[in-house]
């Protein structure tokens, strides 16, 4: 275990504090107060940024290893820690998480119905994701993972659009079964490693024979990567994508599908690197199938919110070919993938839900000619679509990088397949901008106002940080290289 | 960083390269809604530009060693990623060409974009274009080249589709960033075997003889190979080169910019960036002579069928791009850089001019603006046919200095097929540019010509509008238009100062250029193989010949203005066709990409996966549903389960 300082003040059960805390306060407020329940949502995801943002600029990079840790023991028999800290893989998630939640709630800042329910279940929704994202204790892991899994149904379901019930119930019915396969996973482990302990660290050390690591891993791969979206497991995301209200889109393709890859990272690799090396190969081949498949599904498609859905499944593949390489590099332009997707998809959605609000359509033969109406509201979108390319000075340009360059290296037939693969994500990423917003002036949305500066802030705060981090990798990379380089290091041994 | 402010080279480099980002920025987010502020930051931020391009160009025109400056932006383990400057003569030359062009074309764009509801959003791109492009000239290494190199390729889609209402231009901008990313597929994969062979990417090293010996020769040709994919896109060369006259969309002076003068021949430069590196590998410049060559004739082709304006001119852009190719390829590091060099100026020439006619008749169609009076405009008359003069190889005019000299470095060929393409590229360069030039200086009366349709109303009232037109509007338009004729004119006798900049210099990559480009370029002056008067009499020839050709038909009196191509309708159809290209292309989109892989993967998503996972969801259900005929709610029959189910424990407890 590397060093190891417990912070002063527990600023990691702060941020989860804030939407546990928010939860509570949304539910005592009465009926019908919508404008004060979005300002109170508002508030406390407002309190979740800035404490995120606050250990994201606070995380020592020459020190690395864990920080602000908070470890308690809870469960003496079970080995059960309250264990919450921060090194160089999830700083960057909880700062994306906290990012999504607050311009999630600037999107849904129109919603009339049902608001207050809404509201407490998002937040539950993103408590469990901040959960997973900061806790070192597998048993937590879980708790939170299913925490953050339980709302969903309902937000889609009662929310929700086109074929909500079917996509909702779909996507449960996976993320289910996903979860079904990590609990033996982790209660595998547990009970190899002596029952002793929960600690991620405790039982890194205590490390595992060969074939345990392959079972367990296997299990984790697959639990976890149906939540990544990993191919063929990827059909309910576009579904549940389509199904689900633009706020839920948001978490949903821009953290949870993260929370997926997270943890094949943080549970699966770290705990069983001889299972990765064993099955990395069937992970790049998967991988590589989900970036060209994506692609080329999502040229196919005539609803906005799929083809989104599609990119986003495209995009993971990214993430996990970069993991599959178990280089420096592919790791450190995985989870910069990570980040880089969450923030990209969240202002996809997020666009599309103003036009979807306004034009009550998203099905692109319909739209056309929108940049006209709408300039604004359209150069949103078209931005996201360009950070989705690969266009230089987007955050996703330079992860992907990283991954092509270590996939091309470790896995020279796959990693040029993938990188073909940008050819046919640029058509369908340009075809898309062009049939929705290119084009005659569209009479039956002439009469559409371009969006506000009020509502336009979520998407002008997603954008911002695409550029900012597209200008500056290095702010990011940094911090996710003080993580991955000793993580690299330790698979090696 | 520091030394940044303290250096004036760096200060100058920096400045000039990022200024028109910070006034692409400034416009985007604060001067949207005014358009003559949007118009000055641009032009006033391209104009340092200018300065500073010329400050460095005459401070380091003697400076011996390339100067390099570069920190790193990105530290990724082993993977390092620099910004910053490699400045010797050859980035000097194309800093300068970008930064005057792009200069003189934003104060044309004045009176030519003057009224468009875009007006700021066009001046973003266009400073967008200015800082993509100079960041790119100067790029110490191919991973900052390349990263520039595909944000200028975004400036290109955006100004491609400049117009997105019209259909045809939304498609064009996207056709040309795809086929570009196409090529720039294998140009990314090049690198990465590079950056896995060399470990760092650095130009100068690159190009350093020694470096060779440590990727195998094989790697070195498959990566060679592979980065002229990045050419191929970037510079049209076949088979990616319908793209180019597509992009014709655009507003004229982005063509007379981006695809003509200097973006297409972003690839070229590349290629001449690297040039001792492909020098290493035979193979690799053997393809790129044959693939310039085809691209060079079958443009050249289709520039005789066509009636559009600007298409003549982009297809002669594609075909001097192949050109400048032939010449790199065949060794000649300074013939082919010189042909970019003139050529950036008289085809922005001929853009410009021709932008003023259809500004003023609002089409596209020669004929027809020759017919209303085209060459009453006495300043873009005079000033295009100076271009195509320069163009078509006639003395003392630009072209005719760089075409000998890429024609001297085929003479020297082994292969003397090469320098028999390049004469007959002359030949119908020659031709096709005079055909334009004939008809719009003798037009027939429109009973003469048969076969064209008058695009109604093209020429109404601007005779009305010529008096006011001929205000600031006309000026800004005419200016720059002159001051390209005038370097037209010039620019050819710099050759032997330019000559000497880019060769005379103590760089190694300049040194070893010399050792090919300057043999070849002596052999030549020398008389070996075919003589130098015998080539400088053969090309005039070619020149001259298709002049005459080109007034037998369409320039005499009595001529018909049919072209010999109309005695031939199939060829006529093959040529304007674009030799079927675009039709396979077509069909490759349709029948392998849309419904081939699109249909097949879309249909196994839905049947197959998603099809196989709810028929196990369906089969849960419908068991579940078997199953709940036991749960059949009457309380004695689940009495009677029970109890038999206790009476099969007890009896095993009893009997175990």
């Amino acid at each position: 275990m590397t060093s190891m300082e417990m912070a002063s003040f527990p600023v990691l059960t702060a941020i989860l504090m804030s939407t546990i805390v928010g939860l509570l306060v949304i539910v005592f407020i009465p009926d019908g107060r919508d404008k004060l329940i979005k300002q109170v949502s508002l508030a406390f995801s407002a309190i979740g940024l800035l404490l995120s943002l606050w250990v994201y600029l606070n995380y020592d990079v020459q020190k690395g290893g864990l920080q602000f840790v908070e470890r308690y023991l809870w469960v003496k028999g079970l080995g059960i820690y309250w264990f919450n800290a921060v090194d160089g893989i999830n700083a960057p998630m909880l700062l994306l998480t906290a990012v999504v939640l607050f311009t999630g709630v600037l999107t849904m800042w129109e919603l009339e119905v049902r608001v207050k329910e809404f509201f407490a279940f998002m937040f539950l929704l993103v408590a469990g994701v901040y959960g997973v994202f900061m806790s070192m204790d597998l048993f937590w892991i879980f708790v939170w993972y299913d925490v953050s899994l339980f709302p969903m149904y309902p937000l889609i379901a009662i929310w929700g659009g086109t074929r909500k019930e079917y996509g909702g119930m779909k996507l449960t019915l996976y993320l289910l079964a996903g979860s079904a396969l990590i609990l033996p996973g982790i209660i595998y482990l547990w009970v190899q490693g002596g029952s002793g302990t929960f600690d991620l660290f405790e039982l890194q050390r205590i490390g595992f024979t060969p074939h345990v690591q392959r079972v367990a891993f296997v299990m984790l791969y697959l639990g976890f990567g149906i939540l990544a979206g990993v191919w063929p497991f990827h059909t309910w995301s576009p579904v549940g994508h389509v199904a689900a209200p633009t706020a839920v889109s948001m978490i949903h393709a821009g953290v949870l599908m993260k929370l997926g890859a997270y943890g094949i990272l943080r549970l699966g690799m770290t705990l069983c690197p001889e299972g990765l090396s064993y099955w990395s190969e069937l992970m790049a081949l998967l991988a590589t199938v989900g970036i060209v498949y994506g692609a080329f599904v999502g040229l196919a498609q005539t609803d906005l919110k799929y083809v989104i859905g599609y990119s986003s499944v495209s995009h993971m593949g990214i993430v996990g070919l970069g993991l599959s390489t178990m280089t420096v590099n592919g790791i450190n332009g995985a989870v910069f993938q990570m980040f880089a997707h969450g923030v990209m998809t969240a202002l996809l959605f997020s666009s599309v839900g103003y036009i979807y609000d306004r034009t009550h359509t998203k099905m692109i033969p319909d739209l056309g000619g929108l940049s006209r109406t709408m300039p604004v509201a359209s150069a949103f979108f078209i931005i996201a679509a360009f950070a989705g390319i690969g266009v230089p000075f987007m955050a996703s340009f330079w992860a992907e990088l990283l991954v092509f360059i270590s996939a091309v290296k470790t896995y020279p037939v796959r990693g040029i397949l993938a990188v073909s693969g940008l050819v046919i994500s640029a058509l369908f990423m340009l075809r898309v901008v062009q049939k929705t917003f290119y084009g005659e002036k569209n009479e039956k949305w002439e009469h559409i106002p371009d969006v506000p500066f009020f509502l336009a802030t979520p998407r002008i705060i997603l954008v911002g940080t695409i550029l900012f981090f597209g200008m500056f990798p290095r702010i990011m990379l940094d911090v996710i290289q003080s993580a991955v380089i000793p993580f690299v290091a330790s698979l090696s041994v | 960083m520091m030394s940044l402010f303290r250096d004036p080279i760096l200060l100058a480099a920096a400045l000039g390269t990022s200024l028109p980002f910070l006034s692409m920025a400034i416009i985007l987010i604060f001067t949207r809604h005014n358009q003559r502020l949007s118009a000055s930051i641009s032009v006033g931020s391209v104009s340092t530009s200018v300065l500073c391009a010329l400050y460095l160009l005459i401070t380091l025109s003697h400076a011996g060693a390339p100067i390099q400056y570069e920190f790193p932006w990105l530290l990724a383990d082993d993977i390092v990623i620099p910004f910053g400057y490699l400045l010797d003569p050859l980035s000097l030359l194309m800093l300068n060409i970008v930064a005057v062009i792009s200069f003189l074309v934003q104060v044309y764009s004045i009176g030519y974009m003057a009224g468009d509801p875009g007006f700021s959003r066009y001046y973003a791109f266009q400073s967008l274009f200015a800082w993509a492009m100079m960041s790119m000239v100067i790029a110490p290494s191919m991973l900052q080249l390349f990263i520039f190199w595909e944000l200028v390729g975004l400036a290109s889609y955006l100004l491609i589709g400049y117009y997105y209402e019209k259909w045809s231009a939304s498609q064009a901008g996207k056709k040309a960033f795809v086929m570009t990313r196409l090529g720039d597929i294998g140009f990314f994969l090049g690198l990465i075997i590079l950056v896995l062979g060399f470990g760092d990417l650095s130009i100068v090293r690159m190009n350093e003889a020694g470096q060779a010996h440590n990727i195998p020769q094989y790697l070195l040709t498959i990566s060679a190979l592979l980065i002229f994919g990045g050419v191929m896109g970037k510079s049209a060369q076949f088979p990616l080169l319908t793209w180019l006259p597509d992009a014709m969309e655009g507003p004229t002076p982005v063509s007379a910019l981006l695809h003509s003068a200097t973006m297409v021949a972003a690839g070229v430069y590349m290629f001449g960036r690297i040039f001792p590196f492909y020098s290493m590998s035979p193979e690799a410049m053997g393809l790129a002579l044959a693939i310039g060559t085809v691209t060079m004739l079958l443009s050249s082709t289709m520039a005789m069928a066509t009636y559009d304006l600007k298409q003549v001119w982009a297809y002669s852009t594609v075909s001097q791009l192949g050109f400048m190719v032939m010449g790199l390829a065949a060794g000649g590091y300074f013939a082919g850089v010189f042909h970019l060099t003139t050529h950036a100026g008289f085809k922005a020439l001929l853009f410009l001019c021709s932008g003023i006619f259809i500004h003023e008749y609002h089409t596209n169609d020669f004929r027809i603006i020759g017919r209303q009076g085209g060459r009453k405009l006495l300043i873009p008359m005079v000033c295009m046919t100076v271009g195509a003069l320069a163009l078509s190889g006639i003395f003392p005019f630009s072209g005719f200095f760089s075409k000998e000299a890429v024609l001297g470095v085929l003479a020297n060929h082994p292969n003397k097929l090469w320098l028999f393409a390049g004469l007959l590229g002359a030949l119908m360069t020659a031709y096709y540019t005079f055909r334009l030039i004939f008809f719009m200086l003798f037009p027939k009366s429109a009973g003469e010509v048969h076969g064209e349709h008058d695009s109604h109303g093209a020429g109404h009232g601007h005779d009305d509008h010529d008096k006011e037109h001929h205000g600031y509007i006309f000026w800004t338009m005419a200016v720059p238009v002159m001051i390209l004729a005038a370097i037209s004119c010039v620019l050819g006798f710099s050759q032997s100062s330019l000559e000497h900049f880019l060769l005379g210099q103590g760089t190694v990559p300049a040194q070893l250029a010399a050792s090919h480009g300057t043999e070849a370029h002596a052999v030549a002056h020398e008389g070996h193989g075919i003589g130098h008067y015998a080539l400088l009499l053969a090309a005039v020839t070619m020149a001259v010949g298709g002049i005459l050709w080109a007034f037998f038909e369409f320039g005499r009196k009595r001529a018909t203005q049919e072209g010999f191509l109309r005695l031939f309708p199939k060829v006529e159809q093959l040529f304007a066709a674009r030799w079927y290209m675009d039709a396979f292309l077509r069909r490759f989109l349709d029948d392998v990409i849309y419904s081939g892989f699109t249909n097949l993967f879309t249909r196994n998503d839905r049947r197959i996966i998603d099809g196989g996972i709810d028929g196990i969801c369906f089969f849960t259900i419908g068991s579940g549903r078997l199953l709940s005929f036991l749960q059949s709610g009457m309380l004695q029959y689940n009495l009677l389960v029970m109890i038999a189910a206790v009476g099969v424990v007890v009896l095993y407890l009893l009997l175990a």
